[in-house]
């Protein structure tokens, strides 16, 4: 699985942040970044949680 | 009583008494059992629409802006002929509500840097200030209408101030929006003959002139802008430019009557509302009450309880399924927020409201693409307010029924009596 942010949506709203802080974090410049590009499957449910919870539906999951 | 037995063939969603006597949950309830995608027949007034009244309808819809579009229109209501000269057709496409990617991104980007949670929070000091302001206005009365005297106040000032619209004329704005967003309610009439107050035809002839209003004012704003330079988000937008190009005057009059109606009204009803809903459960008052620091979690269930936006629309850009339910190209769903946010597959006890409640994933500010852009404001004025409001008047209490606005898009209390002890 890999972890993909649309900067052109990502207004910074921190929900993903909050839901796999392990796999995201918001910069200073209001966009979250993806520190863990391939997250490990144990990870799975809390990045499908944040994806599913940005309001601006910016995140984006690529199975392998 | 009769609700009980109430066939989905019996709703028609385009009856705005349904939410002025405020039934609307017990209809949603029966829609989201019976008929999830439910079919409102065309009426003598508008063409008929699909309600979509799931959570996990509404958000794949929300996510899908390439098959469900905005741009032509995001009410339930389109007429028969289009009137070009008519609110409802002039403003296809001139929005950012109305606009689908890959237009709305780059619109968008022009302003939403001012609106990052970020942003917002260097505000909270101002708002607490403005709160307490619009609190001294009352203090000493001991009884209010918390709609018009408070619950109005707070976000009117707030988008008046980012779009730098001088106090001198912010009521003019609170008219205005009233005029078009509440112009389906006789209270909003006050331009049109009488014998039309109350009627479709009365509701289009006051929003076009609250829009043309609006559209006048902001004309003359832009005027004196390009006179004096100011420091506002109208300054931003008059010297953005979008692919080379400067935005039109056009661009820009629609994106200030969007940020303006969309800045007060909703906010207001979130907090008039929220009120409402915590003076008919005083054990959850209480809880805040006993301890503030809960404002944030119990904001999210105010706006989960109230969803001031009733719906939004959107029309198929192709012939698609939605529960195995052909929605042809052309036709018009709406996606009911209140319904969503009441969903039993989604929130536990779901008419429960309870001011603790986590997880709660409402959808109320929207998903996607058009994600509200003032949620932001919105969280913190709702959470401000609550918080100076009954540090300072602990034992608000209602002195009346709240009158409802009679409107299928906007869950509107227009007025709202209460009574506290005042200060000394």
């Amino acid at each position: 699985m890999r972890v993909v942010v649309d900067p052109d949506l990502c207004e910074g709203n921190r929900k993903c942040e909050l839901a796999a802080p392990e796999v995201f974090r918001v910069g200073d410049d209001d966009l979250a970044q993806v520190l863990i590009e391939q997250p490990p499957e144990e990870l799975r449910e809390k990045v499908e949680r944040a994806a599913r919870l940005c309001p601006r539906q910016a995140i984006r999951l690529i199975e392998d | 009583m009769t609700q009980a037995t109430l066939h989905p063939s019996e709703i028609r969603m385009d009856d705005p008494a349904i939410f002025e006597e405020g039934r609307a949950h017990d209809i949603f309830r029966i829609l989201r059992r019976e008929a999830p995608v439910h079919w409102t027949p065309d009426s003598e007034y508008a063409k008929g629409f699909w309600s979509i009244t799931k959570y996990e309808d509404i958000v794949h819809i929300s996510r899908n802006p390439q098959i469900f579009s905005s741009e032509r229109g995001i009410t339930s209501f389109e007429p028969h002929e289009v009137d070009p000269n008519d609110v409802n057709a002039r403003l296809y496409g001139k929005m950012i509500i109305t606009m689908d990617p890959p237009r709305h991104v780059r619109m968008r980007r022009l302003v939403n840097k001012g609106f990052t949670p970020r942003a917002v929070a260097a505000w909270e000091p101002h708002i607490r200030e403005i709160t307490n302001q619009i609190l001294d206005g009352i203090a000493k009365k001991g009884e209010a209408d918390f709609v018009t005297e408070v619950a109005a106040l707070l976000p009117l000032a707030v988008i008046c101030e980012i779009m730098g619209v001088p106090r001198e004329d912010w009521e003019k704005m609170f008219q205005y929006t009233n005029q078009v967003l509440g112009g389906g309610d006789p209270e909003f009439q006050t331009d049109v003959p009488e014998e039309l107050r109350g009627t479709p035809e009365g509701a289009r002839q006051q929003i076009n002139l609250g829009t043309a209003k609006m559209f006048q004012y902001f004309a003359q704003q832009l005027a004196e802008h390009r006179a004096h330079a100011r420091e506002d988000l109208v300054q931003v937008l008059l010297e953005s430019e979008v692919d080379g190009q400067k935005l039109t005057d056009e661009d820009i009059l629609w994106f200030c009557f969007l940020l303006i109606l969309a800045g007060n009204e909703t906010t207001r009803n979130a907090i008039a509302g929220g009120l409402l809903a915590l003076l008919e459960h005083p054990a959850e008052k209480q809880k805040i009450l006993d301890n503030p620091g809960i404002m944030p979690i119990a904001t999210e269930e105010i706006v989960r309880w109230t969803s001031p936006v009733l719906h939004m629309a959107r029309v198929a850009k192709e012939d698609v399924e939605i529960r195995g339910v052909p929605i042809k190209k052309g036709q018009r769903v709406v996606m009911w927020y209140p319904s969503a946010n009441r969903d039993e597959d989604v929130f536990a006890d779901p008419y429960r409201f309870d001011v603790t409640r986590q997880p709660n994933d409402h959808i109320a500010f929207g998903i996607g693409e058009h994600y509200c852009l003032g949620a932001g404001f919105a969280r913190l004025e709702i959470r401000v307010m609550f918080e100076e409001l009954f540090r300072r008047f602990p034992d608000i209490e209602l002195a009346g029924q709240p009158a409802r606005l009679r409107s299928t898009f906007i869950g509107g209390i227009k007025h709202l009596p209460v009574r506290f002890t005042p200060e000394a």
